[in-house]
C-alpha cells in the first residue's frame, strides 16, 4: 500500500483473526493483535507473538470491552482498528469512537453512519421498502410488551392462513441477535408467549437488549447472499457476486456455503434463476448507492420455491464466508481475490482500481464449515481437547483456521466451537462437490473431551455436499 | 460424620492463604505511594461490603479510572512497583498479599464438606432459572428449597444455553458458590445444599467455627 504508514489493531480472534494478519502482511502493513485468557493457545495469538521482535500481542480481559481495546490501540501506536466480524463489527457507536475519539484511528469496515443507517434489522427494512425492495413480512420495530407482540404475530398467522399457507410459522428473533442465535419457531398460538418470554430472557441476557422481532417464516427457501464492496465515499461500488448460504444447522446458523448463488447449468429451478440472481444484485446495489455504502457489506436475501426474493438484512462487516466469493472472482485478469485485503485498502482511503468490467465470476466455490459439534443432537456443542487436526495440500483447497496442527488445543467454551474454514474451488458443480467429498475424506481430526471421543460436522457437510444449490 | 475438631485444626495449622491481586484489564498502572511489603490492607466492610477495601493500585484505559481494591484483610508481601506508570496487560501481577483466613472462610471451607454439593458438569457459565433467580435476589438462596430433577439452572457455553436440573437430596440452598461473570470449571461446586438431616450438622459448624475461630491479621 502506499501513503501513510499504518499499523492495524486486530480487535477479534481465531480464523479471521488470522486471515486479518495474512490480509495486513499481503499489503505490507503492521497489526497488533489481542487475545484473552482463554485463547492464549489460538492461532492469532501465536502468530502475533511470533511475528518479530516488536510486541504485537497484548492480552485484554475481553474482547467486547472497547475502553481496553482502544488502550491497547494506543498503547501500540495503532493507526486503524479492524473489528472482523461480530463484537463491535456493527456497532456504529464504536465506529465513530473510533473516528471522533483524542487519538482519532481508522474504522475498517463502513463509515458509522451507514453502520447504523444499515447496521439495525429494522432500519434496513424500513430503508428496503422505501426503495421498493421485498423484504419479509413482519415488525418494523423491536417489540417490548408480550400483548402487543402476540397480537402482532396472530396477524401474521392469519396473514399466512389467508395466503393458503397450510403450517403457518412465526418466527420470534431477538432483535439485537445475529448470526442466527435467537430465533425460534412458534406454529401454536397457544405456545407464543412462552417462546416470546423465553426468547426475551435469552435476549436480555446475551445482549443486553430484550427487543424481539416478529417475522413471517418463509417455508422451503434458499438462503442468498449478496457481496458488495464499495471505496470510501460510496463513488465506486461493485459486487462479487451471490452466494447460497442454505446449507444451515437446526439454529439457523451457516454450515456449507456455495458461490455462485444458484447453478441453472447443473441444477433445475422453477423460474429463471440467472434472471433472479441479477435482480438481487440490482436490488443491492440500489440500496447500497442510496446510503452510499463505503466498504465491505453483505445483503442476505432469501428465495422462495417459486423464485421470490425477500431481503432479510444487511450485514455492515466481512462475513465468515467472504473467502468463498473471492474463490471464484479475479480482479482485473488476476485470481487470488483477497476481499479482506480489499477491505482494508478500501477503509484506508484507497481507491479500488477497479470498476465492475474488471471483476471476473468462474467457477464455482464451496465453503465448509469444520466445527465441533453433533449434528444428530440439534448440532450440540462438544467440549475438549483437539489432539490431532491435519488438512491435505491441494491447489484448489484453502484452509483457514487458528487450531494448531503442531500440538493440542483446548476449545474455549466462551465461543463457538469452530475449528476451520475449508475453501474449495471447481470448475463446475460436480467437480466442486468432488473435490470437496475428498477432502472431508482426507481430512484427520480428533480429540477427546469429557463426554468421549471429538464429535464432528464432518459426517454432515458431506451428506450436505449432495444437496448444494438445490430446493 | 463430619470431624469438626480435625478440620478446624487441620486450618489452623496453616491459617494463612496467600492472594494474588492482578490487573482486571489493560491499562495504565499506578501505585499508592504509602503502599510497601509488609503494610496491613483492609478487605472490603459494612453491612454490605459497600466500603472497598484498601486502594491497591489504579488502571487507566481511555481516560476510565478503575480502582483496584484489597480484597480482603491481610499484609502485603509484594508489591510490583516496577510497573508503576507503565502499561500492564489484563491479568498482569500487581500486588501480592497474605491473608489470615476469616471466620466466614473457614466456615465455608468446612461446610463445603458437610453441605451437599451439586457440581457443574461441564465448564461453562451458569444462571439460575429466571423465577429461582428473583427469589435469590429478593431474599437470599436460604429462601429457596430445592429437589431432585428440579430445572433449577440455565447452562450457557458456546453462546447456546441449556436447562440443567439438580440431582440430589431435597434441601435449602445453604450457599451458592458460582458467579454469572465467569466460567465455572468442570467439577467445580455450583451450590451447597443443606438436607433436614444435615441441618444439626451444619449450625454446629457454624457454632464451632464462630466460637473457637478468632480473627486477626
Amino acid at each position: 500500500m502506499s501513503g501513510k504508514e499504518h499499523k492495524i489493531l486486530i480487535a477479534n480472534r481465531g480464523e479471521i483473526a488470522v486471515r486479518i494478519i495474512r490480509a495486513c502482511r499481503k499489503l505490507g502493513l503492521d497489526f497488533v493483535c489481542v487475545y484473552t485468557a482463554p485463547d492464549e493457545e489460538s492461532g492469532h495469538a501465536r502468530a502475533a507473538a511470533e511475528a518479530g521482535p516488536e510486541k504485537r500481542l497484548y492480552r485484554v480481559s475481553s474482547y467486547h470491552d472497547a475502553n481496553e481495546l482502544l488502550a491497547v490501540a494506543d498503547a501500540a501506536g495503532a493507526t486503524a482498528v479492524h473489528p472482523g466480524y461480530g463484537f463491535f463489527a456493527e456497532d456504529y457507536r464504536f465506529a465513530r469512537r473510533v473516528r471522533q475519539r483524542g487519538r482519532s484511528l481508522d474504522f475498517i469496515g463502513p463509515s458509522w453512519e451507514v453502520i447504523r443507517a444499515l447496521g439495525d434489522k429494522i432500519n434496513t427494512k424500513r430503508l428496503a421498502r422505501s426503495l421498493g425492495v421485498p423484504t419479509v413480512p413482519g415488525s418494523d420495530k423491536p417489540i417490548y410488551d408480550e400483548l402487543e407482540a402476540e397480537k402482532f404475530a396472530r396477524t401474521i398467522y392469519e396473514f399466512q392462513l389467508q395466503q393458503g399457507i397450510e403450517h403457518p410459522v412465526v418466527l420470534v428473533k431477538a432483535s439485537a441477535g445475529g448470526g442466527g442465535m435467537g430465533i425460534e419457531e412458534v406454529d401454536d398460538m397457544d405456545l407464543f408467549r412462552s417462546v416470546f418470554r423465553r426468547i426475551r430472557n435469552y435476549a436480555s441476557r446475551q445482549f443486553k437488549d430484550e427487543g424481539v422481532l416478529i417475522e413471517q417464516r418463509i417455508h422451503d427457501f434458499n438462503h442468498l447472499e449478496v457481496q458488495i464492496l464499495a471505496e470510501r465515499g460510496g463513488a465506486q461500488i461493485v459486487h462479487f457476486g451471490t452466494r447460497n448460504c442454505s446449507i444451515q444447522s437446526t439454529g439457523l446458523q451457516k454450515r456449507l456455503e456455495v458461490a455462485p448463488g444458484f447453478d441453472p447449468s447443473a441444477v433445475r429451478y422453477r423460474f429463471d434463476a440467472a434472471k433472479l440472481l441479477t435482480e438481487i444484485t440490482e436490488h443491492s446495489l440500489t440500496m447500497a448507492r442510496e446510503v452510499r455504502y463505503d466498504n465491505i457489506g453483505t445483503w442476505e436475501w432469501i428465495v422462495s420455491r417459486d423464485g421470490t426474493p425477500f431481503l432479510m438484512e444487511v450485514n455492515t462487516r466481512i462475513q465468515v464466508e467472504n473467502g468463498v466469493s473471492a474463490a471464484v472472482s479475479s480482479i482485473l485478469g488476476k485470481d487470488g481475490t483477497d476481499l479482506i485485503a480489499e477491505q482494508i485498502r478500501a477503509a484506508l482511503g484507497e481507491p479500488l482500481g477497479y470498476a465492475q468490467d474488471d471483476i471476473r465470476m468462474d467457477g464455482v466455490g464451496i465453503e465448509y464449515r469444520i466445527i465441533a459439534e453433533d449434528p444428530d443432537r440439534n448440532f450440540t456443542p462438544w467440549v475438549g481437547r483437539i489432539e490431532r487436526f491435519s488438512v491435505p495440500e491441494r491447489d484448489w483447497l484453502s484452509v483457514h483456521t487458528h487450531v494448531p496442527d503442531d500440538r493440542p488445543y483446548d476449545i474455549p467454551t466462551e465461543f463457538d466451537p469452530n475449528l476451520a474454514l475449508a475453501v474449495i474451488r471447481g470448475g463446475t458443480l460436480e467437480e466442486a462437490a468432488a473435490r470437496g467429498r475428498e477432502f472431508l475424506d482426507v481430512l484427520v481430526l480428533e480429540g477427546k473431551g469429557p463426554s468421549g471421543d471429538l464429535v464432528s460436522n464432518v459426517a454432515f457437510l458431506r451428506r450436505m455436499t449432495e444437496h448444494m444449490l438445490m430446493f | 460424620m463430619l470431624d469438626i475438631s480435625a478440620l478446624l485444626e487441620e486450618i489452623k495449622a496453616s491459617p494463612y492463604e496467600e492472594t494474588v491481586v492482578r490487573a482486571p484489564h489493560s491499562g495504565s498502572a499506578a501505585f499508592p505511594e504509602n503502599l510497601a511489603s509488609g503494610t496491613q490492607v483492609n478487605g472490603p466492610s459494612g453491612d454490605f461490603r459497600e466500603r472497598p477495601g484498601t486502594l491497591l493500585a489504579c488502571i487507566e484505559r481511555e481516560r476510565n479510572l478503575r480502582a483496584v481494591t484489597c480484597p480482603e484483610r491481610g499484609e502485603i508481601v509484594a508489591v510490583h512497583r516496577e510497573l508503576h506508570g507503565s502499561f500492564v496487560e489484563a491479568g498482569t501481577e500487581l500486588v501480592r498479599l497474605r491473608h489470615f483466613l476469616s471466620r466466614a472462610e473457614v466456615e465455608e471451607r468446612i461446610l463445603k464438606k458437610a453441605l451437599h454439593l451439586f457440581l457443574a458438569p461441564e465448564r461453562a457459565r451458569y444462571y439460575f432459572t429466571p423465577a429461582q433467580d428473583i427469589k435469590i435476589k429478593t431474599a437470599g438462596p436460604k429462601s429457596v428449597s430445592v429437589r431432585d430433577g428440579e430445572e433449577l439452572f440455565i447452562m450457557s457455553r458456546m453462546k447456546r444455553e441449556t436447562p440443567l436440573r439438580y440431582s440430589g437430596p431435597e434441601g435449602v440452598l445453604y450457599a451458592v458458590y458460582f458467579s454469572h461473570a465467569a466460567d465455572v470449571d468442570t467439577g467445580h461446586p455450583l451450590i451447597g445444599v443443606c438436607p433436614p438431616g444435615l441441618v444439626g450438622q451444619v449450625e454446629d459448624v457454624v457454632a464451632r467455627v464462630r466460637t473457637e475461630w478468632k480473627e486477626t491479621s
